[in-house]
């Protein structure tokens, strides 16, 4: 069994000012983060746990696809008054959660997370801080003009990603991590798409007509590559545990599309979980694909689901059969585990019966299938076509964060989702992190100390003491015990000194 | 629902109205696996609100909108 489960979900927002065609990406991104600050910005940030060029397969690349045009971008960028650090603004929240500027899309970073109702209140609470930064800069522009959008695409080409990371034990080999969960990967949109009109290549543009279920898929491009911003991978390799290099692995997985649905959160991130753990007990799927890249795309493509797609020694197979294997091994392997994984095999279960027989009970639970529903309805009350342009404006508008205009936010006030989170859970998300995770751990430290912190990361703090620097190392504070006996310290502690000694004295 | 937390001052009319799906539940009896959402009303008055939103959309808001590649 994975010992521990941890997992978080990163989301990179589409940002736009309405009353201006010559506004500054970088700035306006820099400028929305800032606008969540009561005070001045400091760099806190500590960049030395990043490892983009490490790849999982053993090897260190020399160069990603996309440092050319990193280093393209950071020309143009050189004549803004702001350093490159300054510019990314990097904020640590006292929820634990990471809030910076990445690639000019502001982009939250949920604290790590135990349970899935936890990540779903923190990923809700996530829109939640986007849009308050959002009415603070548009207090100080004078009008609602900026606006956000939870999704991935700009439909001229430009993709944006909604990342999803668990914390794996490295006694998994990553060659059967690839082989466990590639079909279930390419697959996993049936649940967790969250609907696209027209089709898109890479920085190729857009051809409006027809929609399909995800917004990533026409961007994969290969199975397995360190790469995430040019030749997207279904399975990306970088090796950045943020944890003991020997003891774990991250899983990093840049496939997914952003969700509006709580359900369609839960379930993506449970799904992968419960297949986490299956690997992790020695299941290997029955088959393996063909041509994964192809299959992602073409399962994408139909949104009736009849599509099937070769399997590597012979024979085909459709998407939802695909999901459906998963989960009747998944019963075997896993059942009466625990409560969780119970309710995600009995909704996972649930939700392909429902796609087979029923689409339309799952409108307000998977995203695809309400957006769909709500693009059909309008549709056929103006009787326009499918490639009617004003549809890309109304898919993009499912994903606005403003509660006044979100086509999402507007099936939410009119009860038409269904929650996973409470009202009151998304409340205390934005303020505080998770009881039992070194996330709570990091947000604990900005609410008590954080006048006091130098540098900060996933995995550890830097802390200014009277006596001199002061570190505490989040790296191994992964188990719930551990985690418990660190906040009753950081709850009691004084000083970050203080804090520091008594952990140290209890180790 | 009433509720006077900052964010809902700022949003004003949204109420969140909540169907919670418990994930750490067990179904209470037979037939629980059935009570999805039901299909929707297609000729309600709260779908007409929902069509007067989308008809506010820019139908040109999508070909106007760019984005930086990212990650």
């Amino acid at each position: 069994m994975n010992p521990i489960r941890l997992f978080g979900i990163e989301t990179e927002y589409g940002i736009a000012r309405e009353d201006s065609e010559t506004a500054d990406p970088v700035m306006e991104s820099m400028e929305l983060v800032r606008a969540y600050l009561d005070g001045h910005f400091t760099r806190r940030w500590d960049y030395r746990g990043e490892h983009p060029h490490e790849d999982q397969r053993g090897f260190r690349v020399t160069e990603l696809a996309q440092d050319k045009e990193e280093d393209l971008f950071a020309e143009q960028d050189a004549h803004r008054p702001f350093s490159f650090h300054e510019m990314k603004s990097d904020l640590v929240l006292p929820n634990g959660a990471r809030f910076y500027n990445d690639h000019t899309h502001p982009e939250y970073s949920t604290p790590e997370c135990r349970s899935i109702k936890d990540l779903v209140a923190h990923d809700r609470a996530g829109e939640r801080i986007l849009w308050m930064a959002a009415q603070r800069r548009n207090a100080v522009l004078g009008g609602r003009v900026v606006q956000l959008y939870k999704n991935n695409t700009d439909f001229h080409g430009h993709s944006y990603g909604c990342h999803d990371n668990y914390l794996v034990s490295r006694s998994i080999n990553f060659e059967s991590l690839v082989r466990g969960l590639l079909p279930f990967l390419v697959s996993r949109q049936v649940i967790a798409g969250a609907g696209k009109v027209g089709r898109e290549a890479q920085e190729r543009g857009f051809t409006p007509g027809g929609f399909q279920i995800s917004q990533r898929a026409d961007f994969m491009e290969t199975e397995l590559s360190v790469d995430t911003m040019h030749n997207r991978p279904i399975l990306n390799t970088r090796d950045e545990p943020h944890a003991n290099p020997e003891r774990y692995r991250r899983l990093h997985l840049i496939l997914g599309d952003a969700n509006m649905c709580e359900y369609a959160t839960a379930l993506k991130i449970g799904t992968t979980r419960v297949v986490l753990d299956m690997i992790a007990e020695g299941f290997v799927p029955s088959f393996d694909l063909a041509s994964p890249v192809h299959a992602i795309q073409a399962i994408s493509q139909d949104p009736n689901l009849k599509t099937v797609v070769s399997r590597e020694k012979g024979g085909t197979i459709s998407g939802l059969d695909i999901q459906r294997e998963y989960v009747q091994q998944a019963r075997l392997v896993l059942k009466d585990i625990d409560e969780e994984t119970d309710w995600i095999l009995r909704e996972w279960e649930q939700v392909i019966h429902q796609l087979e027989q029923d689409p339309l009970q799952l409108v307000g639970k998977i995203d695809w299938v309400t957006k769909r529903w709500l693009l059909n309805s309008f549709v056929q009350d103006e009787g326009i076509g499918w490639d009617d342009p004003w549809l890309a404006s109304l898919d993009l508008e499912y994903h606005n964060l403003d509660p006044e205009r979100g086509l999402f936010f507007g099936l939410e006030a009119e009860g038409r989702t269904t929650s996973i989170s409470q009202e009151e859970d998304i409340q205390k998300a934005m303020k505080y992190g998770p009881l039992d995770t070194r996330g709570g751990l990091r947000g604990l430290c900005v609410q008590r100390f954080g006048e006091d912190i130098t540098s900060i990361q996933w995995e550890g703090v830097h802390f200014n003491g009277k006596k001199g620097k002061l570190h505490l190392d989040l790296m191994d504070h992964l188990e719930p015990v551990s985690v418990a006996h660190c906040r009753s310290v950081l709850e009691d502690a004084k000083t970050p000194l203080d804090m520091i000694e008594s952990i140290t004295v209890r180790k | 629902m009433k509720r006077t937390n900052e964010f809902a001052q700022m949003i004003g009319s949204l109420d969140r109205k909540e169907r919670p799906v418990d994930p750490i539940s067990k179904p209470s009896g037979p037939g629980e696996q059935e009570s999805g959402p039901k299909r929707p009303e297609t000729d309600s008055p709260s779908r007409d609100n929902l069509m007067k939103r989308m008809r506010k959309v820019d139908p040109k808001q999508a070909e106007k909108y760019r984005q930086r590649t990212g990650e």
